[in-house]
């Protein structure tokens, strides 16, 4: 499921390759290697730790997998630009607190003031998307301005103040359970991640931004509207950091203005290593829908594994630390052999 | 005039001058502004960010990023408490210890960097939260109150007039950069790897060695940064350096350093810092909203990233991409 722009115009069609390769280039494949990984990871951590496979710790689980896939296919649009974004948290945040406002401060009904939140988050993605496409500079240095305006203006805004009295739909969502140990925020999650793979492999507009990010030049000249398509991929990233924050409102039954740390930089870490253990290019024009996920989900099993073996609370930041350089390190391995064996 | 248009294209000419405009405004509408208490607090200020500036500028200057210099400058500052707290070290071998963490864990970045071939920002970005979640696994998020009375009376001892001690340090630090960035082969060889790294390579620059030394010199000076914090602060708070992030790329961006790398200037950068606590002070002054300090801080990157972008392209004819 790893939706490349190149696979169009791939040189060697797969029909030619040997049955036998093509099933070593699926073990070989990110998806296959995170399978395995939160497979044995399970096995290990059901086996050490008491009541992880427990049907509560499932639902905690999924409730947090939930908001890390969105956070991750956050970035991941933006990555496929071959840009990034560092404003995510601070852009969801912003969304959130904007939600809770419209329903404590202007008394609005839930639904629209959930619309007004993801509106937001959607219109400070363009935002960000019109900057980077005006000025042409890096969306690095355009994001990482962006961050301190829109944290600095939410909390001056908000004057640093949770809203905890939400609707009790918030905290039901939260708390409701599907076959007793499914979160629907999870299934929000997988259903947002099955759109999003249905828009990079079927839609002109998913195809074109793949394009976009694999060259743009060459995209440009195919009569792709290049600087249209960037805006949109921010937009996107904007309205599902919303999601994500939204959903993180309703986990925690408040919107509270610290919920991805100073300036959203909290979020930054899980954004990165869902995509970047999935198998996305940091260059753009290749992303994998189902990578993210599955990636976003050993982070977070890691992350739960780890603290239910009294491991410090602490301590697992290094360890996802360690583990995104354990990512790299293995993608570059696994490039390499690939190069050898002329595969890829 | 040949001389003054020369005057006026160098990289710090345009910072100064925005220095001595936000200066003239500041002090005709608040005439405490330059009383010699506030010039104190500027300069104690100053201190401390250039240094995070700079940690940072060297690693613009290689065409990198680099994520954790507030996680080292952390790591370092709690090493520097903690080892004078629980071992009883005395101060000078504490920050010692600490210059010598934050030197290997620059030197780590720069090695990984090295080895993964990956952009510096997912590295960085990797160890940034390594360097923190140790940082808090040691303390447990507790500060160390244990810190010496000399420290601390450096930290707030003056050489002379409103001139404090922490600048000393910072001075030398800047006259040192200057001094290797223009004359020795170090120096000259991070800005040829930031310019042109294929070019530097085939004249026989070691880039490995290079991106290393960078990385190393990155980290110790986010370790001092840390320390010298530590000596104003009298605390070694496990917090030190969360909020650097911002602030380290702003100073080096407003005094016009190329993101691309191979072009960095220690003046400018210093005069970026200036802007930048001027600016934070005139608000304190002025009574703002402290919260709106980052909305200002992220509108002068905007600002700043977008200028440089015109005099590149007006003056130099050279477009450069970060």
């Amino acid at each position: 499921m790893t939706d490349s722009a190149s696979s169009a115009m791939d040189t060697r069609p797969a029909s030619r390759l040997s049955s036998r390769s093509s099933l070593r280039l699926f073990l070989l494949s990110n998806e296959f290697g995170l399978l395995v990984l939160i497979i044995v990871f399970a096995a290990l951590f059901h086996g050490l730790a008491n009541g992880f496979l427990s049907p509560f710790n499932l639902f905690a689980l999924g409730r947090n997998a939930a908001v890390n896939i969105l956070i991750g296919l956050s970035m991941m649009t933006v990555l496929a630009t071959g840009g990034l974004n560092l404003a995510i948290g601070a852009m969801g945040v912003a969304a959130a607190m904007a939600c809770g406002w419209l329903i404590e401060g202007a008394g609005l009904a839930w639904p629209l003031a959930v619309l007004g939140g993801l509106a937001l988050g959607a219109g400070l993605g363009v935002t960000n998307g019109w900057m980077v496409v005006k000025t042409g500079l890096h969306s690095f240095i355009i994001t990482l301005a962006t961050m301190s305006i829109f944290f600095g203006a939410m909390i001056f805004l908000s004057q640093g103040e949770s809203y905890r009295a939400l609707p009790a739909v918030f905290s039901d969502l939260g708390r409701a359970r599907v076959f007793t140990f499914v979160s629907p925020m999870f299934l929000i999650a997988v259903g947002t991640a099955l759109v999003l793979s249905v828009l990079y492999r079927y839609t002109v507009q998913g195809r074109e931004m793949l394009a976009a990010g694999a060259r743009p030049e060459a995209a440009e000249m195919s009569g792709v509207r290049v600087e249209r398509t960037v805006i949109a991929c921010h937009m996107l990233s904007g309205l599902l950091a919303a999601l994500a924050a939204l959903l993180l409102t309703a986990r925690n039954g408040a919107a509270i203005p610290s919920m991805a740390g100073q300036l959203g930089q909290d979020w930054l870490l899980p954004a990165f290593l869902g995509p970047v253990l999935g198998g996305t290019l940091l260059q753009g024009g290749k992303v994998s829908v189902l990578g993210t996920c599955l990636g976003a989900f050993l982070v977070t099993m890691l992350t739960s594994g780890l603290l239910l073996m009294q491991v410090g609370a602490f301590w697992v930041q290094s360890f996802l630390g360690i583990l995104l350089l354990l990512a790299v390190m293995i993608d570059k391995g696994r490039r390499s052999y690939l190069r050898r064996r002329n595969l890829a | 005039m040949p001389s003054l248009t020369r005057f006026v294209r160098t990289d710090w000419f345009g910072p100064l001058l925005a220095c001595i405009v936000a200066i003239a405004i500041i002090q005709s509408v608040s005439p405490t502004f330059l009383s010699l208490a506030n010039i104190q607090v500027l300069l104690l200020a100053l201190a401390v960010n250039a240094l995070i500036a700079f940690s940072q500028m060297i690693i613009i200057a290689i065409g990198q990023m680099n994520l954790s210099v507030g996680a080292i400058g952390g790591l370092a500052a709690i090493a520097f408490a903690g080892a004078m707290e629980v071992w009883g070290l005395p101060a000078p071998l504490a920050a010692l210890f600490g210059l010598i963490i934050g030197l290997a864990c620059g030197a780590l970045n720069g090695l990984l960097v090295r080895i993964s071939g990956m952009s510096a920002f997912v590295i960085t970005l990797a160890t940034l939260s390594i360097y923190k979640g140790v940082n808090l696994g040691i303390t447990e998020a507790q500060a160390f109150y244990g810190v010496p009375q000399a420290v601390k009376a450096f930290g707030s001892a003056v050489i002379a007039g409103p001139v404090p001690w922490l600048v000393a340090p910072t001075a030398l630090v800047a006259v040192w950069l200057w001094f290797m960035l223009r004359r020795q082969p170090v120096g000259r060889f991070i800005l040829a790897v930031g310019g042109n790294e294929h070019a530097a390579e085939l004249s026989g620059v070691s880039i490995a060695r290079t991106v290393v030394t960078a990385h190393a010199i990155s980290g110790l000076l986010a370790a001092l940064a840390g320390i010298l914090l530590v000596a104003r602060l009298g605390v070694g708070q496990p917090s030190i350096g969360d909020d650097w992030l911002i602030l380290s790329f702003a100073a080096p961006v407003i005094g016009g350093a190329v993101l691309s790398g191979g072009s960095v200037s220690v003046a400018a950068t210093l005069l970026g810092v200036v802007i930048v606590a001027i600016i934070t002070q005139a608000l304190v002054l002025f009574s703002i909203d402290p919260y709106l300090t980052q909305v200002i801080l992220g509108g002068l990157i905007l600002a700043a990233v977008s200028f440089n972008r015109l005099r590149e392209s007006r003056f130099i004819g050279r477009f450069g991409r970060a």
